[in-house]
């Protein structure tokens, strides 16, 4: 069971990269939702301008 | 068939025109080279055992890096001078200003080396009268030339421009720098030919593949 | 078609998960000891893998360039440059484990021999493609320079290794991977490479996704502005 730390050292540099760009795309996704979020306000508040003009 | 050749050398001899007149480019690149040359036999404390193993690998840094300096100039002349656009409205296929610019871009880099090869078989010592060696240099140049004057026109439009073409140049072309180095050092040395065959054909193979597909892509990249 | 999509992505995400449990049980629970390097050969089942599955991300890089350039639907350019962040993270892994391996094994962390340095010019080649994309002006010629670096640049990957391979031949190398593979360290691989590939559809679709909602998010967002 000799150089088993190196094992463990690639196993977990796998793990930890991958896990780390999963991450990524989950704050990537997280800003696209706050940024539908504020688009979806902003569309309410010109449609309620718009019927307020009327 | 014949308007093509016109075009392309048209465009090919209006840069050497404005080289001739204004020579920025090539006193500049050569300078760059000779003093690549002296840096590292300084750098390496070159000794007459050394010379076999290093020196070819010297020559071809000297060369790549005052290619990717050259290659910079290319597009970016027609750039400042807002020249592009000009040359974009001309009604001609795109590949022909790609070979235009590729006739261009090769003549200045063997311009270069003719220059600076002989210098450095002198500071090393080595024979200077040497054709298999300007056969070697010649097929590089044009792979050289033809992955440097594509990526000049990715470059010039992008921000971070010089290093971004090093950045992108300097990958591809490994093929040919390798090559390149392990047929230069046979020559330097002496040996027959059989030793150089190898690495000539994969040098002639990159440069016809990228030849082809860079002539197939240009158009991708000057698109407006 | 939103559903099917679901329920393809679930599907996916169910038999990706089977096969990494698969794999790892047979890495480390199955497949016996090799006995000239020991355990730590065990880093040769997600090794090879990864750097295969690098390969066929850049090759679908490769593919949706082309019809990027061809059809010129953003769609095609999300799947190139997501499969292009897919391969840079596997490479780096492949970079990675690759000297965690060699150094107990054979006691140098790097060498110059083919694969690896195919692997290294690789990385440096979609580093650039990636760089070339953020630094254009606009993202429509973003994706236009960056179809073209992936096309140029998968070209120059067997040209690569064919070369130092070459060089590498006429200089013996000092690894030689000695022995062929016994059937349970080849069945292992195999359900590696299986478990790898679905871990790249998996990241891939979820990747590419996200760039167009992103595409999409900002072309609403400039249409609203215009109001």
């Amino acid at each position: 069971m000799e150089n088993i730390g190196y094992l463990f050292a690639a196993y977990t540099v796998i793990w930890a990269v991958v896990f780390g760009y999963v991450l990524m795309m989950q704050r990537k996704q997280i800003q696209l939702q706050r940024k539908i979020t504020l688009l979806q306000e902003s569309l309410d508040e010109s449609k309620t301008n718009g019927e307020k003009q009327l | 068939m014949n308007g093509v050749f016109t075009r392309i050398f048209a465009i090919f001899w209006k840069d050497m025109l404005t080289e001739i007149r204004t020579r920025e480019f090539v006193f500049s690149v050569l300078i760059f080279a000779i003093l690549e040359l002296v840096i590292f036999s300084f750098a390496f404390s070159i000794r007459a055992n050394m010379v076999d193993m290093a020196a070819s690998g010297i020559l071809w840094v000297a060369l790549t890096f005052g290619g990717v300096i050259g290659f910079n100039r290319i597009f970016a002349v027609e750039k400042e001078n807002a020249r592009l656009e000009g040359l974009m409205l001309c009604p001609v296929d795109r590949f022909v200003i790609y070979w235009g610019k590729l006739a261009g871009s090769f003549t200045f880099m063997l311009a270069v080396s003719v220059v600076v090869t002989p210098i450095f078989l002198i500071l090393f010592n080595l024979p200077i009268f040497l054709p298999r060696l300007a056969l070697i240099i010649v097929v590089a140049t044009i792979g050289f030339a033809a992955v440097g004057t594509l990526f000049s026109a990715v470059a010039i439009n992008i921000r971070a421009r010089d290093i971004m073409l090093s950045v992108l140049f300097l990958p591809i072309i490994v093929p040919v720098i390798v090559a390149a180095v392990k047929a230069t050092a046979p020559v330097l040395a002496g040996k027959p030919w059989v030793d150089i065959l190898t690495w000539l054909q994969i040098m002639i193979a990159f440069d016809i593949i990228y030849l082809v597909v860079a002539t197939l892509v240009f158009e991708f990249v000057v698109e407006e | 078609m939103d559903n099917k999509r679901i329920l393809r992505n679930n599907v996916l995400l169910g038999l990706g998960l089977v096969l990494m449990v698969a794999a790892l049980y047979m890495v480390f629970v199955y497949v016996p000891t090799e006995k000239n390097m020991g355990v730590v050969q065990r880093i040769f089942y997600f090794h090879v893998p990864i750097a295969w599955v690098s390969l066929l991300a850049f090759f679908i890089t490769f593919t949706f360039s082309i019809l990027y350039l061809w059809k010129r639907e953003m769609k095609w350019d999300s799947f190139a440059c997501a499969s292009a962040e897919i391969g840079i993270v596997f490479t780096t892994l492949v970079l990675i484990t690759g000297p965690i391996w060699a150094k107990p094994v054979w006691g140098i962390w790097w060498t110059w021999d083919a694969r690896l340095s195919t692997s290294l010019v690789l990385w440096l080649i979609y580093v650039a493609y990636l760089l070339v994309r953020s630094f254009a002006t606009d993202p429509a010629r973003g994706a236009r320079y960056g179809a073209v670096i992936g096309i140029v640049g998968f070209i120059d990957v067997p040209l690569v290794f064919l070369t130092v391979n070459l060089w590498r031949t006429q200089h013996p190398a000092t690894i030689i991977f000695e022995g062929g593979l016994t059937a349970p360290m080849l069945l292992t691989l195999v359900v590696c490479i299986a478990a790898f590939t679905a871990l790249y559809m998996l990241l891939l679709i979820h990747s590419a996704n996200l760039k167009i909602m992103d595409a999409d998010v900002k072309h609403l967002k400039s249409m609203l502005q215009e109001e």
